[in-house]
């Protein structure tokens, strides 16, 4: 029953008292109707019930690219509803870890959900029923600590020969990397056991790892080694408790963008404690990575953001990154409500690429590019250095959501390159690929599924950063279809 | 988290307890599960107020983990309805431990082995009825 039917039928009941008369049943019957009217892009955010195993994708386009090799590791929500409860919110479904795998010109497809206590929890009782980002949750949640609640769903690191699934309130969850099974959540040191590990951390020149994790007006700096040990963990103030899914840095600045959607209140689900207030503006507070009490903090107007590119810093101290900004969290409060409902119309705008520069002189500016895109990437050679390319998804229109092509901007020149799937397809983050032992910007590929809604099926692409708008230079297809994820990472 | 590190103030008042009444219930309380290391800190409790820190446990135990010990039982427990909190500690300090966000890093567990929601265990979650011989095994987790 949908809860349209059942509000229908419970307010109709307040309302008489009298037993449910045919005209109520047809009536609540033709909004069960409009509730089965699932959008064209359903697909994407529907229902896996269980593990996938290793199949092989069937080459459909073009030819794999000699000297590509390894696997595309991707996490993403993927289950949704269940019986006596369901996740409201994109953000809250079950992670399922995927892996692309090519090899010798062929590609796999595998997934597995993040075996957590939370997705056991709802498994044994038949109900979504933990709070998390969006979704309100009910009395019978069992959460002792915040990775109870963790879905293990945003985004996923490679560590040695395990992928760590990564949530944002809480430990990462390591599972293998040869077969996704579930190993267990990541304490990198017993007296910081469950504290928050965000989804997206960034990889410095010498190969180390800065990452961050939240608590109202407080922020952990991670510092890992290359090996993925800890290095160190400091506690920071922050100037306000803003929401931030992400963060950048330099090769010598860890920078927090403090975005005007502040908690005022706690409260469950996360969104119903964050308000927007734009006429704070935007706040960024850079800190040296050599001594973290060394700070600066920018002013900028309001904007709402999920996502930045890296950042670089240039001789005279200038300060440069891009971030995909929009005018309100509206998506993030409803259009991922609309986006699990799968129909209905997305409100607000969909985010366009913009560059930010922090200024010597403690000015800052923001420009914003005309070009519509999300989940920026760039050249894993140039993290924390400078860089000109932004590759990033596109085609998201006002109304329609979800994008439905690829695109790499370039922050010199101006100019933008895309290609166009077409609505048949919602196109999911691409990574950045360095073609092997080339060092220029664009010896690189694009390589990132989609979910075909045409054909029902998962794909995988291969573009040549170089000449992305002539398409994919290679296409793989796998024999159903996964929903589309969130965040992923090349392991060559 | 607060009530479950109140465990610890709680143990250091332990000495006002009474006497416990020489009749009815014997409380076994084990852990089959828990690593050979530090001590665990036992709490019972016969009212959900004292359960939610208002005031202290009827009986309280200290186990040596690290010398084997895992299970303790309390004798002659006053029939009725009952909740145990415990935690390890680890490193012996007394206290649980929590992380700079204020979220415990040492193991804990509650009666039925239940979980709280948001927070420590319900006392309705973790209540159980005593008469007789009565075994509570529980995961530190």
């Amino acid at each position: 029953m949908t809860p349209s039917r059942r509000s229908f039928l419970m307010g109709a009941a307040a309302l008489s008292a009298a037993v449910a008369t045919p005209e109520m049943v047809r009536a609540a019957a033709a909004l069960d109707a409009v509730a089965a009217t699932k959008a064209d892009w359903a697909l994407a955010t529907q229902d896996i019930e269980g593990d996938m195993p290793r199949q092989t994708m069937r080459l459909i386009h073009g030819r794999a690219p000699a000297g590509l090799q390894g696997a595309l590791y991707r996490n993403g929500p993927a289950k949704f509803r269940r019986p006596g409860g369901s996740a409201t919110h994109w953000f809250d479904g079950d992670g399922m870890m995927r892996a692309f795998r090519i090899q010798d010109g062929q590609a796999t497809l595998e997934a597995r959900f993040a075996d957590t206590p939370k997705r056991r929890t709802e498994t044994e009782l038949g109900a979504v029923l933990t709070p998390g980002f969006g979704t309100r949750g009910d009395a019978r949640a069992r959460i002792g600590s915040n990775d109870d609640a963790n879905a293990a769903n945003t985004a996923v690191m490679v560590a040695g020969d395990q992928v760590w699934a990564l949530w944002e309130a809480g430990s990462p969850l390591a599972m293998s990397a040869s077969d996704l099974s579930t190993e267990g959540f990541v304490t990198l040191r017993d007296d910081l056991k469950g504290m928050p590990f965000q989804a997206h951390p960034r990889y410095a020149p010498e190969g180390s790892i800065w990452n961050v994790g939240l608590a109202g007006n407080r922020a952990v700096i991670w510092h890992l080694n290359p090996d993925r040990s800890l290095n160190d963990a400091q506690v920071v103030s922050l100037p306000r408790a803003s929401y931030m899914h992400d963060f950048t840095a330099t090769d010598r600045h860890v920078i927090l963008v403090l975005q005007p959607w502040v908690f005022e209140t706690h409260a469950m689900p996360v969104i119903s404690g964050l308000a927007w207030r734009p006429e704070m503006g935007t706040q960024v507070l850079v800190l040296d990575k050599d001594d973290l009490s060394k700070r600066r903090l920018y002013d900028l107007p309001g904007f709402f953001h999920f996502h930045l590119g890296d950042a670089w810093a240039e001789r005279d101290g200038t300060i440069r990154f891009d971030v995909a900004a929009s005018g309100d969290p509206r998506f993030a409060v409803d259009g991922a409500r609309v986006l699990v409902d799968g129909h209905g119309v997305v409100p607000g705008d969909p985010a366009k690429l913009a560059l930010i520069t922090l200024r010597p002189d403690g000015r800052a500016d923001m420009t914003y590019s005309d070009v519509v895109g999300e989940f920026p990437k760039a050249d894993p050679r140039r993290a924390g250095l400078k860089r000109s390319l932004t590759a990033h998804t596109s085609g998201e229109t006002l109304g329609r959501p979800l994008p439905t092509g690829l695109a790499v901007h370039d922050w010199d020149s101006g100019r933008s390159n895309a290609f166009e799937f077409g609505v048949h397809q919602v196109v999911e983050e691409a990574v950045f690929v360095p073609k092997p032992g080339a060092t220029a910007e664009r010896d690189a590929w694009l390589v990132g599924p989609s979910v075909n809604l045409k054909d029902g099926r998962a794909e995988l692409h291969v573009f040549d950063v170089a000449r992305i708008e002539d398409g994919p230079v290679a296409t793989w297809q796998a024999d159903t279809a996964l929903p589309a994820g969130f965040h992923g990472v090349w392991a060559g | 988290m607060k009530t479950v590190a109140a465990i610890a103030p709680i143990l250091a008042l332990a000495a006002v307890l009474a006497a416990a009444p020489a009749f009815a219930a014997d409380l076994t309380v084990s852990f089959p599960s828990v690593a050979p290391q530090g001590q665990i800190m036992v709490a019972v409790f016969n009212s959900e107020a004292n359960y939610d820190g208002e005031g202290p446990p009827a009986q309280v135990a200290m186990l040596d983990a690290a010398g084997g010990q895992t299970s303790v039982t309390f004798d002659g427990l006053p029939d009725g309805d009952y909740a145990v909190r415990a935690f390890h500690d680890l490193n012996g300090d007394g206290k649980m431990n929590t992380n700079p966000f204020g979220m415990p890093t040492e193991r804990f567990a509650f009666s039925n082995n239940a979980v709280g929601n948001m927070g420590p265990a319900s006392w309705e979650r973790a209540k159980f009825a005593a008469a007789g011989a009565v075994v509570q095994s529980i995961d530190l987790k």
